[in-house]
């Protein structure tokens, strides 16, 4: 399991959870890769063990949802066109 | 005849060192979380700058942090003495770049430093370079907080170096906000993006610190060329590896590669100038990275923005205001100064003036808000001739005994702004517009001379053959200053 978090420009009770959708989530792994971001097509849960990644929640402006969420990776992706 | 000046940042911190306004962290910093706090609290403590020469998970690396973020250290930088007034190092820039026409184009050399070290293809990877990550809750690790852009216009020679923040996104990708109304946002949202053509940048990081001065002001010709005017000789330069532009030869580290239209990703938050976390995450400028060059040993830079006071707030305070003070000259307009508060987060300016005619200071505020500068602040005061624009005792007195709440205070609602106003609404911040607010802290000229009111103090209202008795005996009547 690791560990995630992404940025929500909603409140936290209204965050759309249990559908998959696409996010930017960071990695959190203690290396000097820390921050790295990249889009995904995810499954977020506010059920923290739902989901085998760890997530953890951040409002517009910084703000730590102080409870982690659980998040199922579907499928990495990029949205820089090749050839650049 | 070139002035006395630091041809890269790494003298400039040694001579920094050498007057106490530097110290050197041997001990080992972690570059999250923990370089960022140390320099926040040195710019809180108006402190001196950070070399830190040991930084975890990266070997081979150094970062300088708040390098220019006290008026000590401007003075430095311009080769001055730090004990130096406000007053005395804003006439030095004056004095210098006053006449434009003396501005000379940069000297291109090659075997530049900032090309000692060269990564390209997938070395060129953005994560293997010490930024940090300056404030917790930031939206990602910012490479760009102490360096500046280098974009060349599509359809003119016009080349810009300007300040714009970037976030590491991954090992090739940075993201950061280009606002449409700055230089390379013309270019970039008005030309290069519609037509779907990639913008090629060169981003320097860690530049000598009068370039770095240079890309802060808002000057009327290219920075390159005004920074000529502050080292009274051309700036040497070096084509980039990947691409025709012109970069700095002794900055540390060079990154070159294209703007990417079509494409937006979420940037921020960030802790701001402001000092605030304020602007909204949202989909900004991306920058696909294809080099990175450095001297050995490279040293990379941070400010951290926040509560004053960083070089954020200093630099552009100093240079807008002083910039103002130029326009405001050339308009014929009876000025005494221009003084940006660097404590306002170069919010709120004030201007010094002859009151010569009936609103002057509507026409200062007009001028002011109406020109290229204008985005950037929005609170004018304007005191009179007497008054003196750098004492902040004064400026408080003349606002709250002069300013008539109903008569002076000129309201302008439809301005231009920037996403970073803690103040602006949401709708406000989305949109980059703001308010603008003129302080009239002159009398009313119509007032009949035995209506003004005359200001009780020692050089006011005593003859002056009675101050002189005073200051004289000053020390034998027991005081000791």
């Amino acid at each position: 399991m690791a560990t995630w978090d992404t940025y929500i420009n909603v409140d936290f009770k209204d965050m759309p959870a249990e559908q998959e959708r696409v996010a930017i989530i960071r990695d959190l792994t203690p290396n000097k890769y820390k921050y790295r971001s990249t889009y995904a097509q995810v499954k977020i849960s506010k059920d923290a063990t739902k989901y085998p990644e760890q997530l953890w929640i951040r409002l517009g402006r910084g703000q730590l949802v102080p409870t982690p969420c659980s998040m199922e990776i579907v499928e990495l992706k990029s949205v820089i066109p090749a050839g650049l | 005849m070139a002035y006395k000046y630091y041809k890269d940042n790494r003298s400039f911190i040694e001579a920094c060192e050498k007057t106490g306004d530097a110290i050197v962290v041997n001990e080992e910093v972690d570059w999250d979380l923990e370089m960022g706090a140390i320099v926040r609290r040195t710019c809180e403590k108006k402190g001196p700058a950070v070399f830190f020469k040991n930084i975890k998970d990266y070997p081979g690396f150094d970062c300088v942090g708040a390098p220019i973020a006290t008026y000590r250290r401007l003075a430095i930088a311009l080769g001055m003495d730090p004990n130096s007034t406000v007053p005395e190092v804003s006439a030095e820039y004056l004095k210098r770049t006053s006449d434009e026409s003396k501005a000379l184009p940069p000297k291109v050399i090659t075997n530049a430093p900032c090309q000692e070290v060269v990564w390209t293809g997938d070395d060129a990877n953005i994560l293997n370079l010490p930024s940090p990550m300056v404030h917790d809750g930031d939206g990602g690790r910012y490479i760009g907080t102490w360096q500046f852009v280098v974009a060349k216009d599509l359809d003119t020679p016009f080349v810009n170096w300007g300040m714009y923040r970037q976030m590491a996104f991954d090992e090739k990708t940075m993201v950061g906000p280009v606002l449409p109304f700055s230089d390379m946002g013309k270019m970039w949202h008005n030309k290069f993006q519609p037509k779907g053509i990639p913008m090629p940048f060169a981003v320097v990081v860690n530049p000598d610190p009068l370039s770095a001065i240079a890309s802060c002001a808002p000057a009327g010709i290219a920075e390159a060329e005004f920074t000529s005017l502050l080292m009274g000789e051309p700036v040497e330069v070096t084509k980039c590896v990947t691409c025709d532009l012109l970069v700095p030869a002794h900055a540390e580290i060079i990154i070159e590669g294209v703007l990417v239209p079509g494409v937006t990703i979420d940037e921020a938050p960030f802790g701001e100038y402001t000092g605030y976390r304020t602007s909204p995450r949202e989909p900004r400028t991306v920058y696909h990275v294809k080099a990175i060059t450095m001297r050995k040993n490279p040293i990379m830079a941070m400010s951290n923005m926040g509560i004053p006071t960083d070089e954020g707030q200093l630099l552009r305070s100093f240079s807008l205001g002083l910039e103002m003070d130029k326009m405001l000259r050339a308009q014929g307009i009876p000025i005494t100064g221009v003084y940006m508060l660097p404590e306002s987060t170069h919010h709120l300016v004030v201007v010094g003036v002859k009151p010569a005619y009936a609103n002057i200071a509507t026409q200062i505020g007009q001028l002011c808000f109406g020109s290229k500068l204008g985005p950037w602040f929005h609170m004018l005061v304007v005191v009179d001739d007497k008054t003196d624009i750098y004492d902040k005792d004064e400026l408080i007195h003349a606002l709250s005994t002069k300013c008539h709440p109903v008569n002076g205070i000129r309201v302008e609602k439809f301005g231009v702004g920037t996403p970073l106003n803690p103040f602006a609404t949401p709708a406000e911040r989305r949109l980059g517009a703001a308010g603008k607010v003129v302080f009239d802290c002159t009398f009313p000229l119509d007032w009949s001379a035995s209506d003004v009111p005359i200001k009780v103090s020692f050089n006011n209202v005593y003859p002056k053959e009675i101050q002189d008795k005073v200051l004289a005996k000053w020390k034998t009547y027991g005081f000791k200053e």
